[in-house]
């Protein structure tokens, strides 16, 4: 089996949200040879990589894919890191959390199982989030994206979210270090939205959100 | 006609002087109470007398009976709601925490016995006795397959769904579709004439059509299994299901769809047909930064659509707090003026 037989493999069994099918695919793999770190490099990275391209033009893919694209690409990772010879280099670091008022954890947990797969160090805060803490969060871990997830229109535009995180940001002369990410709901209904609550970027899916990630901490590391 | 014959007119396709032209208003019910959340929630009669309230000063059709979605988890067990002065209460507190609670995890005997029941009944026994004969009193049902979502949280329960033993996520279905066929009963005995029931995990947009198929399907027909569908609006909480029409319609029989306005509204339009009742509903997030004027326009554009041929009802969604009462009343007076029928 080549290397693009497993990605393509691994992703069918992924779209169908068959873990299963994927682990089994990921066994294979090693079973022929491959090593923990071309698991996770050659075969599950660019199978995350292939899943966000396929999601941003798949309008129909669904929540579920998009849970399980996450899921199961972190818990290969987090089984492979531990047999890694080395620690592997990590691209930057990311503080992400529901925000102030908000309770819903779904949206953080794909975005934090999709950047992790692609070393991204996660500082996930948790639910309900205050402003403050997101961006001292952000200082202490020398992060280079706060992601804020909102499921409510309330949470999502409310004084105490994005807005205070853009204005703390500004106060402290932190805009060209720290990008700002949002995420959820809202932001579908409403895609001008983003900009509104002072975000730099936001994505209408988990997976889509660590790729527009991925690029703020490249745009952020420049 | 009343509100309620126009309604009828529109599910069945006879003659009516305009579509029907539903609003809903749940949390500006506090702020017309001059309350705060939790108080105005707390008590019945207040939510019922700021329905009446909200429908006369603006003139739409129906009143609403829901008071928040997490009322269905305090009926279940959840002992702690989060409520927000902008927005809606959200549920602090998970009855299931783990895998291990499902099998102790209980649903009342008697819904309407419970505590947390007190104030939907008040609410509901003041809306059929003043407008009962003549509105449609709507009420909120969340599916079994959506239920755990606020009872363990989304992800949890994504994670049970997708990737859980079938029996323990079946054990925990089967007593949801009681809880839901009991909730259901309860609504229309204490007058509610219109339910929606919101079924997220019936929409394309959450799981396959493949997984609704297999497993929501079967789950969906349990929880309406008694009482008939006749009164039932299938509504995806503003996701699109514009690909599971045509099953709803076999296999549930619901005859009406609260179509989300990420969908395309007039392929809806064309597969309901003369079947049933198409529901326009307007993105009322976006309304939020409209002007009156982009308000009126795409209330036009939706009444345009789904007007010809009948079968037609307005609506929005979950009317943010922060949409400017100016756009309340462009969309209503547009969809007065553009719905009109003779």
């Amino acid at each position: 089996m080549t290397l693009t037989n497993y990605i393509q493999a691994y992703n069918e069994a992924v779209f169908e949200t068959d873990k299963p099918a994927a682990l089994a695919v990921v066994n294979q793999a090693l079973r022929d040879g491959l090593s923990p770190e071309d698991v996770v490099f050659k075969l599950v990275i660019p199978a995350v990589e292939s899943m966000m391209e396929r999601i941003e033009k798949d309008q129909d893919s669904n929540l579920a894919q998009h849970f399980m694209t996450a899921q199961i690409a972190a818990d290969v990772t987090e089984k492979m890191l531990e047999k890694f010879s080395s620690p592997p280099e990590i691209i930057g670091k990311v503080v992400i959390g529901a925000a102030s008022g908000d309770l819903h954890s779904l949206g953080k947990r794909i975005v934090s199982g999709c950047l992790k797969s692609l070393m991204v160090k996660v500082i996930d805060l948790g639910i309900n989030v205050g402003a403050e803490q997101f961006v001292e969060a952000a200082v202490a871990n020398d992060a280079q994206v706060i992601a804020i997830s909102a499921m409510m229109v309330h949470t999502a535009t409310g004084e105490n979210g994005s807005i205070k995180v853009r204005a703390l940001l500004k106060q402290r002369g932190l805009e060209d270090r720290i990008k700002l990410a949002v995420g959820g709901a809202p932001y579908r209904f409403d895609p001008a939205l983003f900009r509104k609550v002072g975000a730099d970027a936001w994505a209408p899916d988990g997976v889509t959100a660590a790729k527009v990630i991925v690029r703020l901490i490249n745009e952020a590391k420049t | 006609m009343t509100p309620l014959q126009i309604l009828d007119a529109a599910v069945t396709g006879s003659a009516a002087p305009r579509i029907p032209i539903f609003c809903n208003l749940f949390d500006q019910g506090a702020r017309e109470m001059n309350l705060h959340p939790k108080a105005y929630f707390a008590d019945g009669a207040c939510v019922a007398e700021a329905q009446l309230r909200m429908q006369k000063r603006y003139g739409y059709d129906n009143v609403w009976s829901l008071q928040y979605v997490g009322k269905e988890a305090e009926l279940l067990g959840c002992k702690k709601i989060l409520f927000a002065d902008d927005g809606v209460p959200n549920v602090a507190d998970f009855v299931i925490g783990n895998w291990d609670d499902i099998g102790t995890f209980e649903v009342p005997s008697d819904i309407t016995q419970h505590p947390a029941w007190q104030s939907v009944a008040d609410c509901l026994a003041i809306l059929r006795d003043e407008v009962g004969a003549t509105r449609p009193i709507c009420a909120y049902v969340t599916a079994s397959t959506t239920l755990p979502a606020i009872l363990m949280g989304m992800d949890k329960w994504m994670e049970l769904f997708l990737l859980g033993p079938t029996d323990l996520r079946d054990e925990l279905l089967r007593k949801c579709a009681d809880f839901v066929q009991q909730h259901l009963a309860a609504l229309r005995a204490a007058g509610a004439n219109v339910l929606v029931y919101s079924t997220p995990f019936g929409s394309p947009y959450f799981v396959s059509k493949k997984i609704i198929a297999n497993t929501v399907m079967p789950w969906m027909q349990k929880d309406l299994s008694r009482g008939g569908v006749a009164d039932v609006v299938y509504y995806c909480g503003m996701a699109p299901f514009n690909e599971v029409i045509d099953p709803v319609f076999a296999q549930l029989g619901i005859r009406s769809h609260y179509i989300s306005p990420l969908a395309d509204l007039a392929e809806a339009k064309r597969i309901i047909n003369s079947r049933g009742l198409t529901c326009g509903v307007i993105d009322d997030i976006k309304m939020i930064h409209w002007s009156a004027e982009e308000t009126r326009a795409e209330v036009r554009r939706i009444i345009d659509i789904g007007k010809p041929g009948g079968h037609f009802l307005f609506g929005n969604g979950v009317m943010p707090m922060a949409v400017p009462e100016a756009n309340i009343r462009a969309m209503l007076d547009a969809a007065f003026e553009f719905g009109q029928l003779s």
